[in-house]
C-alpha cells in the first residue's frame, strides 16, 4: 500500500499505476481465494454429513476432486483458476447435498408406504 | 506472466464472433428442458431462480465475447444449479408425499385397531359360544349316562368286567329250536330302542347250552340261537354290521350241569354291549 502511495506521489508514475490496475483486475484476483475455499469446504462437509458419500458418490468424489485440485493451484498462486475450480466443487457439493435429501426423503416415502401395505394386510387378516 | 497471457487471450477473444460455447449449449437445454417440468417451477422455484441467473450470467459473458474458459466456468455453474433445482424439487415433492402418507399411515391404523378390536370381540363371542357348546355337550353326556344307566336297570343288565351284559333265559327258544318265541322277540325290544338311541354301541351275542347231548350238536345250536336274536333285531332296523354273533355251545356254565335247575341256568342268551367306542372284548378262552 504504501508503494502505491508513493507512485501515486510520483505524476509520472500515475499512468503506470492505472494500467497495472486494469491487468490487475482484468486477470482476476491477485490474492488467493480464502473466502471461496472456506465455503467450498463447508459445503463438501454438510455434505458428508448428510450422507452424499452414499447417496450421491459421483457428485460428491466430483466436489472432494476439485477442492484438491483448487488446493494445489493456490500452492502454484494460479488464483483466478484455483477460484474457479473451488466454485465448481462447491456446486458440485451443493447437489451432492441436495441428491442426499431428496434420496433419503424417497426411501422415507418407500418405508411408510411399505409400513401401510404391511398394515392392510393385517387388516386382511383379522376380518 | 499468466496475467499478461490471460489479457492476452481476452483481447483476441474480443476480436472475431465466438462460436457458441458447447458448455454453455448443454447448460441452455438442460434449463430448457427443466423449465417444462411444472415440478421444478413449483415445488424449487428459489434454486430454479438461482439457475436462471447463473444461466443468464454466463450469456451475458458470452455475448461479451469474454473469456471461453469463464463462459464455461459459469455455464458449468449454471447447469449444475438446474440440478440442485430439480434435487429440491423432487425433495420438497418428497416431503410433501411423507406428509400425505403419514397421515394415511395414521389413518390405517387407526382402522387396524378397531380391525384388531372387532377381531378381538369375534374371538371372545366364538369363545363364549364354544364354552356354552361344551357345557350343553357336558349335559347332555351327563343325561346320556343317566338315561343309560336306567335303561341298564331297565334291560335288567349286569356290569361286567366285558361291559354290560344283558342275560336272556332260554324261556325264548323251544327245547332242540333255534327260532325265537314271541316273547323272545318283546325281550330283544328294549335292547333294540337301546340301539337306536345309542348309534355308537355294538352287541356282541353268546348262545350257550347245557351239556346234554354231542357238544358238536350244542355248539352249532347255540351259534344258530344266537343268529335267531340277531335276526330278530335286523328286522327292528338294527344295522347287521353292529351284531357280532357267537355259539360257545357247553362252555362257560354259569351253574351246574347235575341239576335240572342248574342245566336251566346254563341254557342261555347273553349279549355284552359295547363301550363308547364300539368296543366288545372277546370272552377269555
Amino acid at each position: 500500500m504504501q508503494n502505491i502511495d508513493t507512485r501515486l506521489k510520483n505524476v509520472k508514475g500515475h499512468g503506470i499505476a492505472i494500467g497495472l490496475a486494469i491487468l490487475f483486475s482484468a486477470c482476476g484476483s491477485t490474492q488467493p481465494p480464502v473466502q471461496t475455499m472456506a465455503e467450498t469446504r463447508a459445503a463438501v462437509n454438510q455434505a458428508e454429513q448428510i450422507g452424499a458419500r452414499d447417496y450421491a458418490p459421483l457428485e460428491f468424489r466430483e466436489a472432494n476432486k476439485k477442492l484438491e485440485q483448487a488446493r494445489i493451484l493456490i500452492g502454484e498462486k494460479k488464483y483466478e483458476e484455483a477460484r474457479r475450480m473451488a466454485e465448481q466443487a462447491r456446486v458440485d457439493a451443493e447437489l451432492a447435498a441436495a441428491k442426499a435429501l431428496s434420496g433419503k426423503a424417497r426411501r422415507a416415502v418407500r418405508e411408510l408406504r411399505e409400513g401401510i401395505r404391511v398394515l392392510k394386510e393385517e387388516i386382511e387378516r383379522n376380518q | 506472466m499468466t496475467c499478461i497471457v490471460t489479457a492476452g487471450l481476452f483481447i483476441s477473444g474480443c476480436g472475431g464472433t465466438p462460436e457458441i460455447n458447447p458448455l454453455l449449449k448443454e447448460a441452455k437445454e438442460y434449463y430448457d428442458e427443466a423449465e417444462k417440468d411444472s415440478l421444478i417451477v413449483v415445488k424449487a422455484p428459489v434454486a430454479f431462480k438461482e439457475a436462471e441467473e447463473e444461466l443468464r450470467r454466463s450469456q451475458q459473458l458470452w455475448k461479451d465475447g469474454e473469456d471461453q474458459e469463464l463462459v464455461a466456468h459459469h455455464a458449468y455453474l449454471a447447469r449444475q444449479k438446474v440440478a440442485i433445482a430439480r434435487e429440491t424439487a423432487e425433495l420438497n415433492a418428497a416431503q410433501d408425499e411423507v406428509e400425505r402418507v403419514e397421515a394415511e399411515r395414521q389413518r390405517v391404523l387407526i382402522e387396524a385397531r378397531r380391525a384388531e378390536a372387532v377381531a378381538a370381540e369375534q374371538r371372545a363371542e366364538k369363545a363364549l359360544a364354544q364354552a356354552r357348546k361344551e357345557q350343553m355337550e357336558a349335559e347332555r353326556a351327563r343325561k346320556r349316562v343317566e338315561e343309560l344307566a336306567r335303561i341298564v336297570d331297565e334291560m335288567e343288565a349286569q356290569q361286567t368286567k366285558r361291559g354290560l351284559v344283558l342275560t336272556l333265559g332260554n324261556v325264548l327258544f323251544d327245547f332242540g329250536e333255534a327260532t325265537l318265541k314271541p316273547g323272545g322277540i318283546r325281550a330283544v325290544e328294549k335292547l333294540v330302542d337301546f340301539l337306536r338311541d345309542y348309534p355308537e354301541r355294538r352287541v356282541m351275542v353268546e348262545g350257550f347250552t347245557d351239556n346234554i347231548g354231542p357238544s358238536d350238536y350244542n355248539k352249532k345250536l347255540s351259534l344258530q340261537r344266537a343268529e335267531a336274536v340277531k335276526q330278530a333285531m335286523v328286522q327292528e332296523g338294527i344295522a347287521p354290521g353292529r351284531i357280532e354273533v357267537r355259539g360257545y355251545g357247553e362252555r362257560f356254565p354259569v351253574a351246574g350241569n347235575n341239576t335240572e335247575a342248574g342245566r336251566q341256568n346254563n341254557r342261555r342268551v347273553e349279549i355284552v354291549i359295547s363301550d363308547g367306542e364300539g368296543y366288545i372284548p372277546e370272552r377269555g378262552v
